[in-house]
């Protein structure tokens, strides 16, 4: 359901205006900001009337797009950009499918990579991990006087909610943490913080039939306030306490139920936060949520380095080899982006067992989505210290994200606050990866 | 008896109330052009006294200490150091007991008097007024005592009223009724929660910073200033002029948010003081408006010469304790961070511009002389603009005293123009944060008089909103919200508004527990002092000393110096924090005010799925709606809050006798008003058709009236 608005016609404040409630009526997030201009000056600035990269190879490709955050910062050097000499690590170098070599940490991602693309020249100034995380979570340096937006609050703002009822964007195992940015709070994302528990509050505590004695009264003593309300704000939340009652009933929730998964699945997955995590997050984009994060921790290897890619890095191994074979069983994959993404890479050098926080290289991992399967995107030197060439920036990384997902990527938008600005903060896609 | 034990832990040494920057001979007032709004006699205040006494409890234990408020058995005092203890008069012999009754007068003999408020009020209204018929337009009729009763509790004390003050003021025949009830309330320490709250927003107050750092002490210092309502500008300055640890000196707390991003600080406290948007000069000329990225490092380098973080002394902690391998490791960071985290200034300005620079009117590199913005050329006559800029140390003492003087062109107006949003639901000049360009006002007129009537109040904001809630316009019924893309609202009267996600949380936390709530007080702050090194003395006996004390001081409770649960986690680990009385838990929900509550409050709770800010940027916090907001007041912790036997305004409900009683007092509880009498019919029966009082609690509670004030 994309509705990309062209500039001019959002130029009109009436035209923003119905833009914007139609948006808000087909989102879960309602939005009743007190009056609109705030919002519709978030519009876009250019007079692009469509995407100006719409129709160049991979656009549009992924109808939804899986982003794993693995805090920490994951070795590249002990994962998928080995390498021989004083730089090696305890894991052996093996050979895997889509003729690539990845460690020995990796076993079942080396019977899925001829499926997937390995960018092994991220490139980054920051080492510090909350700042690097937010550079790769929004392709923005952290400032703070502007809180920038994940890569779904841009697709909702540019292609509208991806569904009637769900949410577009969930956080799975991480609070959303401002993930709007500057667009309006209903973009934030829905922050599920146990997997197994789901969306919260789904079921009345007290009888059917008090419930249905309950909303019938609060119908008719509503009557005199809500129910012949002028104001629009009012008449939103008549609005969500509609389409509350209807979601309770309906069953998109069951989006959320991971009970409602086959126990076969359920093992495959494993009971980890990150295994169901993941399952989660496949169950979500399947059902029409455009955009989930899932995030693990556990990858600042300091010290133990080997034990901790045995453990940490194993859960991930399998994990993330299961999910990318259940989406291709069920015919997802072509149609989903799915993102391996961390802060930083780590030192080249070993110290005390572990390894020392790395901006300048680091590896991101893409499959699906339109991205070419079994390919290596740049290169890291001989050592895993520097990019052999161009590096890819968090911002790049950001801008081929919003490319597959059918984003305008050059587009820029207007802040409520004033300021200019465009995915990826002005960085180009990759536009090697894309099949 | 927790005052008189923490009275006898006050040692002399503690920092005095910073005090107010020494202006030069006072100059004469900027001229503001007001058309049609003769100036009224409020300059001819009479300045407010400070009253200062010994306190006796039963024991025959004294202190010094200044009165700050006094609400039914509880009373709230403020030591020379600054803190604040709120305890039951109860223990305090009967004369101080009679002398805070006393001291409750003449704070209030001392405020504005009724004759200056109906005057400055009636200025207002005429001013609304002529631009109201100049449009032809009118006021809205005026509110009825039910909407203004509702409205006044919200906007003054936070919440809605009880059952017993509904039907009380509802009762009431006294023509100065109204009035009557706004100063009771701005007198109260509901207020004092409720300007918190809103502070908070505007602030960014949270309970760690940047790593895990633990604020608390800023909060604290807040509630102090708030609770002894030290006017704006004051409060502005000492919290710019700051200097010391945040353990030490809670007022640094506003600059430390910012220690590690000083620019950034810059164009936020030029947001949030004088509503100018700075930030994209930061990095280059501002595109659609008159800032240069010149204009924004010249007024930065004011900060050029302060230091928000002692480097030196982490390296130290780090180089002690490498080798100590017994030292719990996040213990030591958080004490290493607590003791680096402080405001000084040094003898240099280090401020130059970027190495990117590329503009000819100054160089990549250079070193920045500070200068002052103006809005218009002749401001930069006033004597506020001359400032010295000779000594490096003293560079932030002239910024705040440039920044918060009745001279500055833009102080008064920012503050007045965000009270009276607080008010109405919409700034004189909107957006709030962008008032650069006056004439975009909605009435010129009516901004330039909220400006003068601010200074008159010597920016006491209590005076001010005393004055905006006895204005015929402010008690007119309200108007839906308006399509400001069509035309300006010229302020018929307040627009309809979703209370905010504090104002909800609050209202619900009293009809749970009733007024009880009102005197749960979390201070935390003074914990943080554990974590201190003494100073000049960065020895490992030091930071294990300081180690112990930091675990003693945090055991038990869970009030962990930033650890999950400080940071929003269960707030349930709050337990041994209060003051006062101790918050009632219902459905793992801690039944305290927002304000006292962790800041800001988990991603799931309540609080933050309505709206309450994140705190990462000023003016966070939103009125939007979420499913999940719906979800939680029917079927979640509260729904069933408000669904349960317990509740108070259940209870009270059960005091009454007949079945309509009990209806009516629900009604009062949850709407502040009567029911109608079809909705009388309604409820009862239904009443007699298998719901409960209780089931009736929750469909008020879910009802748009509710979430809303009128």
């Amino acid at each position: 359901m994309s509705i990309l608005h062209s500039a001019n016609l959002l130029r009109n404040p009436e035209d923003r205006r119905s833009f914007i409630e139609k948006c808000a009526k087909v989102s879960f997030g309602l939005s009743v900001l007190p009056f609109f201009t705030r919002i519709a000056e978030a519009a876009e600035s250019t007079g692009a009337a469509k995407a100006p990269n719409a129709g160049l190879p991979g656009f549009g490709k992924a109808k939804r797009v899986i982003f794993l955050q693995l805090n920490g910062g994951m070795s590249h050097i002990d994962t998928f950009d080995p390498k021989a000499g004083a730089s090696k690590g305890p894991g052996s170098i093996v050979s895997a499918k889509g003729d690539m070599q990845l460690t020995s940490y990796l076993p079942e991602t080396a019977k899925i990579s001829d499926k997937i693309t390995v960018i092994r020249s991220m490139t980054a100034k920051v080492g510090v991990h909350a700042s690097a995380a937010y550079l790769m979570r929004t392709g923005f340096e952290q400032r703070g006087s502007v809180q920038h937006p994940t890569i779904g609050a841009w697709a909702q703002h540019f292609l509208g909610a991806s569904h009637k009822t769900l949410p577009s964007s969930v956080t799975v195992n991480r609070s959303s943490n401002h993930g709007n940015g500057w667009f309006p709070a209903a973009y934030s994302p829905l922050p599920i913080l146990n997997p197994t528990d789901g969306l919260l509050d789904t079921k009345s505590p007290v009888s059917a039939e008090t419930v249905t004695k309950r909303s019938s009264l609060l119908a008719e003593l509503d009557a005199g306030f809500g129910g012949k309300a002028g104001d629009e704000n009012v008449k939103s939340y008549n609005e969500f306490y509609e389409s509350t009652f209807q979601l309770m009933k309906s069953t998109d929730l069951k989006a959320f139920d991971l009970a409602a998964e086959p126990a076969e699945t359920k093992a495959r997955y494993g009971k980890s936060k990150f295994g169901q995590g993941c399952l989660l997050a496949r169950r979500l984009v399947e059902n029409g949520v455009r955009f989930v994060e899932v995030a693990i921790g556990g990858w600042d290897m300091h010290a133990t380095l080997d034990d901790r890619m045995e453990d940490v890095g194993g859960d991930f191994d399998r994990v993330y080899a299961t999910l990318i074979q259940d989406l291709e069983a069920k015919g997802l994959l072509d149609s989903t982006l799915v993102v391996v993404a961390t802060e930083f890479g780590r030192k080249p050098s070993f110290e005390g067992g572990g390894r020392g926080h790395h901006p300048l290289v680091f590896s991101s991992v893409l499959a699906g989505g339109g991205v070419k399967r079994g390919y290596v995107h740049g290169a890291s030197d001989a050592k895993g210290y520097a990019p052999e060439a161009d590096g890819v920036t968090p911002g790049s990384l950001h801008a081929t994200i919003a490319h597959a997902a059918g984003l305008p990527v050059q587009t820029e938008i207007i802040t409520p606050a004033g300021r200019p600005m465009q995915i990826g903060n002005k960085a180009a896609a990759q536009k090697g990866v894309f099949a | 008896m927790r005052p008189f034990f923490l009275f006898a832990c006050l040692c002399t040494g503690l920092v005095a109330l910073a005090a107010p920057k020494k202006e030069g001979k006072k100059p004469a007032e900027p001229v503001i052009k007001v058309v049609a709004a003769p100036a009224t006699p409020v300059a001819s205040l009479a300045s407010r006294a400070v009253i200062w006494h010994e306190w006796t409890d039963k024991e025959g234990r004294k202190i010094d200490a200044q009165f700050c408020g006094l609400s039914g058995d509880f009373i709230t005092i403020q030591t020379r150091d600054g803190r604040t203890f709120h305890f039951k008069t109860d223990i305090l012999i009967p004369e101080d007991i009679e002398f805070a009754r006393g001291c409750l007068d003449r704070s209030r003999m001392n405020s504005f008097s009724p004759a200056i408020i109906a005057s400055a009020a009636a200025d207002i209204d005429r001013l609304v007024g002529v631009v109201l018929s100049a449009n032809k337009q009118a006021f809205n009729a005026p509110a009825t005592d039910e909407q203004f009763l509702r409205r006044i509790y919200l906007d003054a004390a936070g919440r809605v009223p009880t059952a017993k003050e509904a039907a009380t003021f509802l009762a009431s025949n006294a023509p100065d009724k109204r009035a009557k009830l706004i100063d009771d309330l701005v007198f109260s320490p509901s207020y004092s929660m409720q300007m918190f709250n809103w502070m908070a927003d505007l602030l960014r107050v949270k309970d760690t910073f940047a790593k895990g750092v633990p604020a608390f002490s800023f909060e604290d210092w807040l509630k102090t200033r708030i609770a002894a309502n030290t006017p704006w500008d004051k409060l502005v300055s000492e919290m710019i002029t700051a200097d010391g640890r945040l353990c030490d000196n809670g007022a640094t707390g506003f600059m430390l948010f910012d220690a590690e991003m000083p620019l950034d600080g810059v164009s936020n406290l030029m947001t949030t003081f004088l509503g100018t948007n700075m930030a994209c000069a930061q990095c280059h000329d501002h595109p659609l408006a008159e800032w240069t990225q010149r204009d924004f490092y010249q007024m930065a380098a004011f900060f050029g010469a302060t230091d928000g973080k002692d480097e030196a002394i982490l390296g130290a902690i780090k180089k002690l304790t490498r080798a100590e391998a017994s030292l719990p490791k996040a213990a030591v960071n958080k004490i290493a961070d607590m003791n680096a985290f402080r405001l000084e200034d040094g003898d240099k300005q280090k401020l130059t511009f970027p190495k990117d620079y590329k503009y000819k009117d100054a160089k990549a590199g250079d070193p920045v002389t500070p200068a002052l913005i103006a809005w218009s050329k002749a401001e930069k006559s006033l004597p506020v603009y001359n400032v010295s800029t000779k000594t490096p140390s003293q560079l932030r003492d002239e910024f705040a005293r440039w920044l918060t003087s009745p001279q500055n062109p833009r102080f008064a107006t920012n503050i007045a123009n965000r009270i009276w949003k607080k008010a109405f639901g919409l700034g004189v000049i909107e957006p709030v944060n962008d008032i650069d360009d006056l004439t975009q006002a909605s009435s010129p007129e009516l901004m330039a008089h909220l400006t003068f009537v601010i200074k008159a109040a010597k920016f006491d904001l209590r005076e001010v909103q005393r004055v905006i809630y006895n204005s015929k316009t402010y008690q007119a019924s309200s108007s839906a919200t308006p399509d400001l893309g069509k035309a300006k609202y010229l302020f018929n009267g307040p627009i309809v508004r979703r209370l905010t996600a504090e104002q909800a949380w609050d209202s619900l936390v009293v009809t749970a527990v009733g007024t009880y709530a009102d005197n749960v007080l979390l201070r935390r702050g003074d914990d943080l002092k554990a974590m201190a090194l003494p100073a000049g003395k960065v020895t490992l006996a030091e930071v294990k000393n300081a180690v112990d004390r930091t675990k003693k001081a945090f055991a038990g409770g869970g009030k962990a110096a930033g650890g999950k649960k400080a940071a929003g986690g269960s707030s349930l680990g709050l337990a041994n924090g209060y003051e006062g009385d101790k918050p009632v838990s219902r459905f793992s929900l801690m039944l305290a005010r927002a304000s006292e509550l962790p800041q800001p409050s988990s991603e799931t709770h309540f609080l933050r799925l309505w709206g309450q800010g994140d705190r990462l940027l000023a003016d966070s916090s939103t009125n939007d709606g979420s499913v999940p907001q719906v979800l939680q007041m029917m079927n979640g912790s509260v729904g069933k809050l408000v669904s349960d036997v317990r509740s108070a305004a259940v209870m009270d409900a059960l005091k009454e006798h007949t079945p309509e009683a009990r209806v009516t007092s629900l009604y009062l509880s949850y709407l502040s008003r009567k029911p109608s009498s079809k909705e009388l019919i309604t409820a009862t029966k239904s009443l007699q058709d298998g719901l409960a009082l209780t089931d009736l609690g929750w469909v008020l509670a879910n009802t748009r009236e509710f979430l809303f004030v009128q």
